[in-house]
This record gives C-alpha cells, structure tokens and sequence, in this order.
C-alpha cells in the first residue's frame, strides 16, 4: 500500500516544524510551501496531514514546557498564591496572569476561525505572499520599538522584567496578535515578538514571553485534536507522526536554545531579511509556474 | 490590579450566563441552537464543542476577576501589581 506520508518526508517535515514553529518564520507557511517546493503530494487541508500535524505540534509543546520548566513552575505557585489571597502581589502571580490575559482571546479566536482561515488561506502562493508580509512585520516591529519605563535593564530575573514593563492591555494585545498565526506564513513567534518590542520588551525578553504565550495554545490546540490522530483520521500516519514528532522535539530543543542565547545581543532583522527575500522569490515563483 | 466592587456582580452573571451557553453548544446540534447564536445551521447535526470550550473559558475568566474584584484593598499592592 503506498503510504500518505512516507518516513523520509515525515522526518524533513518533523525537523522543519521544531525550527519554524520557534524562529519567527512560520511553520504553517513552511508546512505548505516546503512539500509544493519538492513536488510533493501533501495538501495543508488534508484530514490525515491534519492529523500527522498534531503530533509535532504537540513535541514542539512539551519541549517549550521542558525547556522553561522552572517559569513554569514559578508561574503556577505565583497564580496560586494570588487566587489563595485574592490579590495580584508578586511578580511571578504578575506573569502568569498576564499570560492567561493574553491567551484568552488568542484561544477564543483560534477555536472559532482556525478551520476557515486554514481552509481560506490554504495554497502555497498565498503562504508564500504572508511570509512576505512576516518579514516586514519584523522589520517594522524593529523599527518601531519603544523603550518602556519600568524594571531596569539590569534585572537580572526576565521574568521580573516581563511582568513589571507589560501592563494587562498590552498582554491581551500581544497575545491576540497570535491569531494571526492561524495564516499559513504569518509567525505565531514573529508576531508576539514583534507585539513585545512594540511594547517596549528587549529581544531576548520578548522572546521568552512569546515562547511563554506560545506554549499552551500549541499545546492545548495539540490535545483538542488528539483524538484526530488517534482515531481513524489518523490511520495510515500515525508511526510516521510518531517519527516525526521526535524530529520536531530535537529540532524545537535545539532552536530554542539556540534562541534564548541568540535574542540576548542580537535582533529580529535577519528574520525579517529571509522571510521578505524568500517570501517574494516563491510568491513570483509560484505565480509564474 | 484597581478593584471595582461594582463589577462583581455583573461579572458573576456574565460568567453563569456564558457558563450556559457553553452548556447549550455542548449539548445542542448546530440546528438546535437558537438561530441568534454563531455556529447555528438548519439541519446541520454537527456539534460546536470548540464554541462551547470558548464560551467556557471566557466564563471562568468572568469568575476569576469577580473573585480577585472581591479581594481585600490595600493601600500599598506591591510594584509587580500595576
């Protein structure tokens, strides 16, 4: 029987959704443009590549969780203690309520306009004209940056700095800005980035908040569709997910460590620069074959 | 965080009210919902589960925020609370 996914592709496309999910370049635009670019058969909207997605999604998640484990842990004890007291008093409370503001409306509006717009804005073209569009996000995220009076630059704890330079308004926008993600070529960690420096966050604290942020929409989006991939949608796929699943889980620990280092002296531009550049090359590629 | 103790009730009602609504898209087929809420189709026998996680979550964020609304007021609520 021939397989819908065989293990050579499934380890490319495991590999290149533990790097684009964390880089802000887009996974779901590389999702759709990487299998057209090798002549593959694979299509954005079919039920089991749906499926086979989970898989990666839900490794990229668990790292992102392994990875900060002890934010996370901080994070949860904060927002116990402020529910225990009714009152918000420290900055780990701070930052995990500033993260759930921002994930509500990310969530609401990923759970109501996630099947549309995957369906609306689904080929390869158009994929390849957002991450167009992403680069100059970034270029214009990082033109744009503003200075935020609050803790200095000195802190040494980012959390501290995080929770004491966003207010609750900038937290519900930069985390609503995360549906723009669900256009294939757009970044879910491009734009949050991109929403912490307009909020006056350095780069290396805007990308531990949207790592952060990005945390439990993938996760929680993964385990929504677990059943998908365990049931009959995902027969035919399910061991090549599991390959790939691991892939994405080396290549996601790999690039957010890479990451973290990266963000403390450097900025969004060579981000910017590939996604405009790659962006506009396969948008008149596409148009022209 | 400024509390607000008029905002406690509405809160409240606002999240048993969207407690229920995720309750009726749980429950009802996309035909039986009433025709005013997003998601209804006639003769549709689909169910909106993630309409209805949306509209829970949204309620519990209601009763979160009426509880810390509810919370004790203090003059000095440290630097992290702004």
């Amino acid at each position: 029987m021939h397989d819908l996914i065989s293990y050579f592709q499934a380890i490319v496309l495991g590999l290149l959704q533990g790097v684009s999910e964390l880089f802000p370049i887009s996974s779901l635009g590389h999702a759709v443009v990487v299998p057209r670019l090798l002549g593959w058969n694979i299509h954005q909207n079919d039920q089991y590549f749906l499926s086979f997605l989970v898989a990666v999604h839900l490794a990229t998640a668990i790292v992102l969780l392994g990875f900060f484990w002890q934010d996370w842990k901080r994070i949860v004890l904060g927002i116990g203690r402020s529910l225990r007291d009714r009152e918000i008093t420290d900055a780990d409370a701070k930052l995990g309520w500033l993260l759930v503001v921002g994930t509500i409306p990310a969530g609401i509006l990923g759970l109501t306009l996630q099947d549309p717009l995957r369906k609306l804005f689904a080929s390869p073209t158009l994929a390849a004209f957002f991450i167009f569009i992403n680069g100059l996000i970034l270029f214009g995220a990082e033109r744009l940056r503003t200075h935020a009076p609050g803790a200095p630059e000195d802190e040494p704890d980012e959390d501290n700095r995080i929770a004491d330079r966003v207010s609750w308004k900038q937290s519900v926008s930069v985390g609503a800005s995360q549906a723009l993600a669900l256009i294939p070529g757009i970044s879910r960690s491009g734009v949050t980035m991109s929403g912490g420096l307009l909020v006056g966050l350095n780069n290396e604290d805007a990308a531990k908040f949207a790592f952060l942020l990005a945390t439990p929409i993938i996760g929680a989006a993964a385990l929504l569709k677990i059943p998908e991939l365990l049931g009959p949608q995902g027969n035919g796929v399910r061991s090549q997910a599991l390959v790939a699943a691991i892939c994405a889980a080396i290549s996601a620990y790999l690039s957010i460590r890479f990451l973290m280092r990266y963000f403390e002296t450097q900025r969004l531009t060579p981000f910017a620069v590939y996604c405009t550049l790659v962006g506009a090359a396969l948008t008149i590629g596409f148009i022209l074959t | 965080m400024t509390k607000n103790r008029q905002l406690i009730i509405p809160a409240v009602i606002l999240g048993i009210v969207l407690i229920v609504i995720a309750i009726i898209y749980w429950v009802s087929t996309a035909n039986g919902l009433p025709s005013f809420f997003p998601g209804h189709q006639a003769g549709s026998s689909t169910h909106h589960v993630k309409h209805g996680i949306a509209a829970f979550l949204l309620g519990i964020a209601c009763f979160v925020f009426a509880w810390f609304q509810s919370g004790p007021t203090r003059s000095t609520a440290g630097t992290a609370a702004k």
